[in-house]
């Protein structure tokens, strides 16, 4: 099998030409994805290979266009529908929480809504409070909703591709920071399902869980702690919901310690909900408490080095770190 | 023959096509039908075998049975939440109805839906909504996809006048004529959005103005005979199928209840109301249907063929089983449940 | 006055630009906004236009290269001024970096991003801005939170490891992983001395139990990450098979046993010819009667006979029928003898009651029944105990003597080896003979070493003289 270097847009991008090739029903829908090219690029010359019919531009409307995937969803087409950043996502939220979710239970299972909602999510760099917002942390509340958010690029493709081909509503968290990320994209993507979490480096003294970009801190978070003779394992959770519990606490048996690095805000989210996990189904295995490195729990601000302050640092992951294996020892 | 035989005091034409009376016999049992079911619905809801909300269409029934007429029967109709006459109207079972009130697994949406969230798959009836405006968008993208597939089908999107302060609304209406999409909006104007009158919701008194701004066509009229209504939304349906263009259509109706079973309407005059029910459209179907030729002993007939219909539904939603809490799952993703 | 052009920050998160292809040459007059390069940022092909009015003095990087923001690039200024002192003033700057291969340029083509070899340094902190480039001292690390931000970083925060305060007795502090261990291993906390900080039991602590072993012996003050490593490190592989009840119990009643209960042991060896002898007798007179049904023939064994012979011996020495009680010494008022019977993952103990108003046939149908039905696991549980003295008899197994543990709450336990042929000197001549060794575990908070030695002596006699364990 062939494997290729992408960076994760490309990774995203061909993802959606693949199954856009592949299924005359899946379109790409949203804000500056045509004619502009995408405002990151990540659909970079699909307008040309597809056509307008296929690469549908749209008025900044995002209630009005995320309203109108999940109605062509509902009638049997496969929307993709880029969110310029998550951010917006929010005047949209009604579409998303009350339709794309529900449609199927309020109709008695007669409709689904196989629609794929995209974009960066989280902090970019200096974009201020409005654009900086982790948006995942809604999302993954709400049953009937998918979440996913690949760090690497080979994620990022085979779960675009995954998300397409689901027949539910699947949501999408890229990050600006990482789409010229580069990374290996094997031809085979078969191990990258929803759901499924994977040990992006294995360790023995402590566990530490991430996704998207928080990936990539837990990884040189790591890498220091190699130094200090703490070997830490690293998982990468690719999915938000369905959430890999078993990968989570398989580690943290194995590990007894845990910390949680995401970005977004540590007042409910994706980390307490791990943090559950961990807690009632691994509670015998635990040495310490579980601690959670989060965005710090106020408003994103423009200042460069507030900014860096406020989101999750490798520093504190391995402060954090130190505390738990440390934890009630003379 | 006899129903040809028209009242010489009215305006119509001497002679009507027998098919043009039986189809307003049709119309007419369509909306005896609904205002039957509603009638013992609000009745079932008294005696709490209905829970929720009940939003009933009681004095509006002329406008979607008139609007569904125009339609083919593959075409698109969603509507908000006072949805059970637009549900009917498209073809949905009283059983299915009544069963879905009563929260039964016979229910169109197996009885996880409720009042609001009437679905029929089978009927292209795509639903209740109970977001205010929130629907719009979703009809918006219907017809996006007839047009994307060139299937030749209308999207009816009924909504009421409260809608239209929403951004829904003005999104969806946006879109439809950026994206010239084979769809009618239908705003059904019953003057209250709750308790709020139209006076204090909003600075135009015309609604199809909004219309303007959109660049579409725009219609509007009082609902008075079931047949006009037929026709003048036909218009609009007309031009979609034809033109892929978006039509707002504005139709004057009046509710005889309240905005829900818990809304006592103490926000209106009882004169207004009775005012209004003296030009009830169904009782004008009725009359209509007697002064054109059909005889009185088959409308009876018919009213009875209702009566019987609403008896069977009552007593099946009354007989049936409630859901299964395994069906939980199952209708919250398609595939395994994700945790 | 001529100034220096850097690379500009073409993309909010722009750190560095491939300056794909100059639009003025070196002469060239530049009005405001005029197109003077197309740089590839991460994110595109990005217009690089001018904010200045003049000439394009000089051109500092050739197209391809790959340049950190804020670097120079060119100089502009009035045309024909001189540049030379400008141009020498960032000699000493780095300088841009070398283009990339060829190829690789042709492969992404013109509007990709850029394609330095190493990975964007997209998670990197900010680059510092071009105005502070040459501020060294602005930090560009976060610091980490002064203790007026610790309530924005509290979930990084571990609560305060407090000592716990005793409540109805000692707690031990200790996690739940440790907790769990000591449940599997039937440990105590309590009774562990716990190295960590307020006396906390750490996993390397359970070490003594066995199930951990402790490869790393090295002594003195170890740092947390070393402590960890003998924690973590040195499990062995072992097949884990899972505690079922019965074992459970077993770790727990014995471990509280050894732990709580101050054991001494008496041995004796006593001659057994007469015993053997008897027991032969019993069965074959057992043997002559006529079996009811197809019931196999009535058979006793020596442990039939020692049960017996124990039961006498308590009536006879009644300080040993005892065990010890935080309220007193408990004498008990019956002879109620508990057996130990192995079972497939395990033992247990089912008791014959009243052994000393029972005779030996009695004796061993009951015990017969008792252990049949053990191996089956059909005892009730009041068949396993309320036990006054236990005996543990492994002859069995060939086992020639051993030291039992106590089966709490009795005061005793008496370990019974094989019956061993052995030559013997009887009357100044060796002779064969038979010995069997008997040790006594005494609980010594009831039995004191005196009463051990006297019950021994009284069963010393019976089983040289077994008839009087028949006649009682």
């Amino acid at each position: 099998m062939a494997t290729r270097q992408l960076r994760y847009r490309e990774a995203l991008r061909e993802a959606m030409i693949e199954e856009m090739e592949r299924d005359p029903n899946v379109f790409l829908m949203g804000e500056e994805v045509g004619h502009y090219q995408g405002a990151y690029k990540v659909s970079e010359g699909m307008l040309e290979k597809f056509g307008e019919k296929r690469v549908v531009d749209t008025p900044i409307a995002e209630s009005g266009f995320a309203g109108v995937g999940v109605g062509a969803a509902m009638v049997g087409l496969r929307p993709i529908i880029e969110f310029m950043t998550w951010n917006f996502s929010a005047v949209a939220f009604d579409q998303i929480l009350n339709n794309a979710a529900k449609v199927r239970q309020m109709s008695g299972g007669q409709f689904s809504c196989p629609i794929v909602f995209r974009g960066p999510n989280a902090s970019a760099r200096q974009v201020g409070s409005q654009h900086s917002h982790a948006m995942e942390h809604f999302y993954a509340t709400v049953p009937g909703l998918k979440v996913v958010a690949p760090a690497f690029p080979k994620d990022a493709k085979g779960l675009m591709k995954a998300a397409i081909r689901d027949d539910n509503p699947v949501l999408v968290m890229e990050s600006e920071t990482l789409y010229s990320v580069k990374g290996d994209v094997p031809d085979d993507l078969s191990d990258v399902v929803i759901g499924k979490a994977q040990i992006a480096r294995p360790g023995k003294d402590v566990t530490l869980i991430a996704y998207s970009r928080a990936t990539h801190i837990a990884l040189d978070a790591a890498t220091e702690l190699e130094k200090v003779g703490i070997s830490a394992e690293v998982v990468d959770l690719r999915s938000l919901r369905p959430l890999d519990e078993d990968t989570i606490c398989d580690s943290v048996r194995r590990t007894h310690r845990a910390v949680v690095v995401h970005e977004g805000w540590p007042y409910g989210g994706v980390g307490a909900e791990i943090v559950d996990r961990i807690q009632r189904l691994a509670f015998d295995s635990l040495e310490a408490p579980v601690l959670r490195v989060t965005t710090l729990d106020v408003g994103m601000p423009y200042n460069a080095k507030l900014e860096q302050l406020c989101m999750p640092q490798k520093e504190r992951v391995v402060a954090a770190v130190t505390k738990v294996v440390s934890r009630g020892r003379a | 023959m006899a129903e040809e035989t028209l009242d010489a005091g009215n305006k119509a034409p001497l002679t009507r096509p027998s098919s043009e009376l039986t189809h307003l016999a049709d119309l007419y049992r369509q909306m005896f039908l609904i205002r039957r079911l509603e009638e013992e619905a609000a009745r079932a809801y008294s005696t709490g075998k209905i829970g929720g909300f009940l939003h009933l269409y009681i004095g509006q029934e002329a406008v979607g049975v008139g609007a569904i007429a125009a339609l083919k029967k593959d075409d698109y109709v969603i509507t908000t939440y006072r949805d059970h006459g637009i549900a009917i109207a498209k073809g949905m079972s009283s059983r299915a109805l009544m069963a879905e009130l009563y929260g039964k697994v016979t229910g169109c949406s197996k009885g996880l839906g409720g009042s609001m969230h009437m679905f029929d798959k089978d009927h292209h009836m795509l639903g209740g909504y109970g977001i205010v405006g929130g629907h719009i968008p979703l009809a918006a993208g219907v017809a996006f996809a007839s047009k994307y597939r060139n299937d030749g089908r209308v999207t009816l999107c009924f909504f009421g006048e409260g809608a239209v302060s929403i951004g829904g609304f003005h999104e969806g209406l946006s879109l439809a004529a950026l994206w010239k999409l084979p769809i009618v909006f239908i705003c059904e104007n019953n003057e209250y959005s709750m308790g709020t009158p139209l006076s204090r919701s909003m600075s135009v008194e015309d609604v199809s103005m909004k219309a303007l701004g959109y660049g579409v066509d725009r219609d509007r009229f009082f609902c008075e005979d079931v047949l006009e209504v037929e026709r003048r939304i036909g218009e609009a349906v007309l031009r979609a199928r034809e033109t892929s263009m978006p039509t707002l259509v504005e139709v004057r109706t009046y509710r005889f209840r309240g905005h829900s079973m818990s809304d006592p309407a103490k926000y209106r005059t009882q004169a207004e109301l009775d005012e209004h029910k003296r030009r009830d459209p169904v009782h004008r179907a009725r009359t209509d249907l007697v002064t054109r030729g059909f005889v009185e002993a088959r409308v009876a007939e018919l009213e009875a063929s209702v009566e019987a219909e609403v008896v069977d539904a009552l007593k099946f939603a009354e007989e049936s089983a409630e859901p299964e809490a395994a069906l939980l799952a199952q209708t919250t993703y398609d595939g395994p449940f994700a945790s | 006055m001529a100034k220096i052009l850097d690379m500009p920050k073409l993309s909010p998160t722009m750190e560095e630009g491939v300056l794909a292809i100059w639009h003025k040459k070196e002469g060239d007059v530049v009005g405001v906004d005029d197109l003077l390069a197309e740089v590839e940022t991460d994110k595109a092909t990005m217009e690089f236009r001018s904010f200045d009015k003049g000439a394009l003095l000089k051109i500092l990087v050739a197209p391809g290269a790959t340049v950190k923001l804020g670097q120079p690039v060119a100089v502009i200024g009035e045309p024909g001024e001189d540049v030379s002192a400008l141009l020498a003033s960032i000699a000493g700057a780095a300088p841009a970096a070398d283009p990339p291969p060829a190829k690789e340029a042709a492969k992404e083509g013109t509007t990709a991003a850029p394609v330095s070899e190493e990975a964007p340094k997209t998670l990197a902190p900010p680059p510092a801005q071009p105005a502070q480039a040459a501020q060294a001292a602005v930090p560009q690390r976060p610091r980490a939170p002064k203790d007026a931000l610790a309530f924005l970083t509290r979930t990084e925060q571990l609560e305060d490891d407090m000592p716990v305060t005793p409540v109805n007795g000692a707690k031990a502090l200790a996690s739940p992983f440790v907790r769990s261990r000591a449940r599997e291993l039937g440990v105590d906390l309590g009774n562990i001395a716990g190295t960590g900080k307020h006396g906390r039991v750490l996993p390397e602590d359970l070490a003594q139990t066995r199930a951990i072993t402790v490869s790393n012996a090295q002594s003195g003050a170890v740092g947390p990450t070393q402590a960890l490593a003998r924690a973590t490190h040195t499990l062995a592989e072992p097949k884990l098979v899972p505690l079922s009840p019965m074992r459970r119990t077993i770790a727990k009643r014995l471990v509280q046993s050894k732990q709580t209960v101050p054991h001494f042991y008496l041995q004796i060896d006593v001659r057994a010819e007469a015993l053997v002898t008897l027991r032969e007798s019993i069965n074959a007179e057992l043997a002559r009667e006529k079996p009811k049904g197809d019931a196999a023939p009535k058979k006793i064994s020596v442990n039939d006979l020692l049960v017996k012979a124990v039961a006498t011996a308590l009536v006879r020495v009644p300080e040993c029928n005892a065990q010890f009680s935080d309220e007193g010494l408990l004498y008990h008022q019956r002879v109620d003898i508990s057996v130990a019977v192995a079972v497939p993952d395990g033992l247990v103990t089912p008791v014959v009651r009243d052994a000393d108003k029972k005779s030996v046939v009695h004796i061993a149908e009951e015990v017969r029944d008792l252990a049949a039905r053990a191996r089956q696991k059909k005892l009730k549980p009041e068949e396993m105990s309320d036990g006054t003295f236990s005996i543990s008899n492994l002859g069995m197994f060939g086992i020639d003597q051993f030291s039992a543990v106590i089966n709490p709450p009795e005061g005793a336990i008496l370990a019974v080896g094989q019956v061993r042929d052995e030559p013997v000197v009887e009357d100044g001549v060796v002779k064969p003979g038979k010995r069997l060794a008997l040790t006594l575990s005494c609980d010594h908070r009831v039995i004191d070493g005196a009463v051990g030695a006297s019950f021994l002596a009284e069963l010393r006699a019976l089983i040289e003289h077994p008839m009087r364990v028949l006649t009682g």
